[in-house]
């Protein structure tokens, strides 16, 4: 029989796993859009976190501030400015000018 | 703990650490300063989840588990405040995290702009592009 | 390439749980795990938060994370909240000469349903969750010194309100409305002058009534006798806890708002403007 503190303890190890894959696949995504989504779902697995840790204040103010106004102001950002991380292509084309 | 919940909270800590040198990496090799933002939310929240492990405390007894530090009545009797005592995580690294929490997106909002800014003077963002360009 | 991808994946999983199984068998020496207890200070904290036997000490609400970030340790936060605001404060110099009235008058003549924004049904459905939102986050921030929540967290969540107008609608929708620059800007020096006027309220007192006070001071003191009631008509409002919640949430709702608008300003008005002054 699996006591109700060893489930709290298998939860918040399979949520940080997910998260440990979310900033992963964040960091390494070539597509800024997709990057952002990526951070989304990392910053799902922490306000999990949070409430496992038994923090409701800190989950309160991560909920907007993580999951809603830092995706929007970054998709703001990215859709003013360029999408693609990294064209090396290019960079070299100018050196060479 | 058993030998189990160790393993399990032990997972969790390395996550976070490892999470850390993942988005540390993501700060320095990364080129384009969108994508250095990004990272560099990722590593504060990690941090922040650090600090916050660091209040937990260990199940009072198997059935019982931590409560928040909020009490949950406005007259509290002395049992109430003992047995409050013996169960509530610790509220300071709350209150800490609480803040920088709000301060992080402010300070992220300046760098957008300083980004926004850039980009409008030289037309990239990419940091490798905006060495060159100096000469 | 998705390969290696997966595989490099796979491999830090596996580091994370041979890490693990290495300090769970003590093989890497010991990590330290969640204490049986708390802290010395924090277990003062907790004892002293909403205790009536102490009534020098306590600091009269059942939340002592609010208790803390507003009473125990009151400073770090006018201090944190002066960091706050010198950030918002950088990202308005780097905005500075683009009007938003011109911007407004130029497009007076787009209508608002059919040109801008996204379809009818966000639209509507924008139009039912904002006052749902303002709620919402007014009773986060309100009730801040009896249950979770506070000035930062109900602030914070009423700047989703705004965020969802200026994506589904238009920057054209909330000026038209008048939530502009000057008006956020009015509502966050509002709360940043209650939070300095709370501040110095008992140390005001305290001067009037020719006793010792404090600044920051909550409840009375050995050596300072005066403080902010912390009943009202037989309400628990813990005294200043309230106030600086209330200051907190205008202050920081209207420093996001501030920051959104500008951030959504078209690019192609600001880049004529910045030729403008170039030109010049």
């Amino acid at each position: 029989m699996i006591g109700l503190n060893t489930l709290t303890y298998l939860f918040m190890a399979l949520t940080s796993v997910i998260s440990l894959i979310a900033t992963y696949l964040a960091v390494l995504e070539k597509d800024l859009i997709r990057a952002v989504v990526y951070s989304a779902l990392q910053s799902t697995a922490y306000t999990i976190l949070f409430y496992l840790l038994m923090a409701p204040d800190i989950a309160l103010v991560y909920v907007p501030v993580a999951v809603g106004l830092y995706p929007a102001v970054i998709l703001f950002l990215v859709k003013k400015t360029e999408r693609i991380d990294g064209e090396l292509g290019s960079v070299e084309g100018d050196g060479g000018k | 703990m058993s030998e189990v919940d160790t393993f399990m909270f032990n997972v969790f800590i390395f996550s976070m650490i490892l999470n850390t040198a993942i988005s540390l990496y993501g700060i320095f090799a990364r080129p384009t300063l969108i994508k250095k933002i990004i990272a560099l939310t990722i590593f504060s929240d990690t941090a922040n989840v650090l600090a916050i492990a660091v209040g937990y405390r260990a199940w009072p007894t198997v059935e019982r588990s931590p409560i928040p530090p909020v009490l949950t009545t406005s007259e509290p009797t002395a049992s109430d405040l003992t047995s409050f005592l013996q169960t509530a995580v610790d509220p300071l690294p709350q209150a800490l995290v609480l803040t920088a929490i709000v301060i992080g997106l402010a300070v992220t909002l300046f760098l957008v702009f300083l980004t926004l800014q850039v980009y409008r003077l030289y037309r990239t963002t990419d940091v490798r592009k905006i060495s060159r360009l100096r000469g | 390439m998705n390969v290696k991808k997966a595989l490099i994946l796979v491999s830090l999983i596996i580091l994370v749980l041979t890490l693990s199984a290495a300090f769970t068998s003590s093989a890497l020496g010991h990590y330290p795990l969640p204490l049986s207890g708390v802290r010395w200070l924090a277990s003062w904290y907790l004892y002293t938060t909403l205790n009536p036997q102490y009534p020098k000490f306590t600091a009269m609400s059942p939340e002592a994370v609010t208790a803390i970030v507003w009473d125990y340790r009151g400073l770090d936060t006018l201090f944190e909240t002066a960091v706050f605001f010198l950030a918002i404060v950088g990202a308005l110099a780097l905005m500075r000469g683009i009007s938003l009235k011109s911007l407004a008058e130029s497009n007076e003549t787009t209508t608002e349903g059919a040109g801008s924004g996204l379809s009818l049904i966000s639209k509507t459905a924008a139009k039912l969750l904002t006052p749902l939102i303002i709620a919402v986050s007014a009773s986060i921030a309100l009730h801040g010194h009896l249950t979770p929540g506070g000035g930062f967290q109900g602030g914070s969540a009423a700047a989703v309100a705004p965020l969802l107008l200026l994506v589904i609608f238009s920057v054209y929708f909330l000026l038209r409305r008048g939530i502009s620059e000057k008006p956020m800007l009015t509502l966050r020096t509002a709360g940043l002058l209650g939070i300095y006027l709370t501040a110095l309220a008992v140390v005001f007192t305290g001067l009037v009534t020719g006793v010792n006070a404090y600044v920051f001071q909550n409840q009375p003191k050995f050596d300072a006798p005066v403080g902010i009631p912390a009943y009202l008509f037989n309400t628990l409002v813990s005294g200043s806890l309230f106030l600086f919640n209330l200051s907190e949430y205008l202050a920081v709702a209207g420093g996001f708002t501030l920051v959104f608008i500008l951030l959504s300003i078209p690019e192609e008005l600001v880049m004529s403007l910045i030729r403008g002054e170039e030109h010049e």
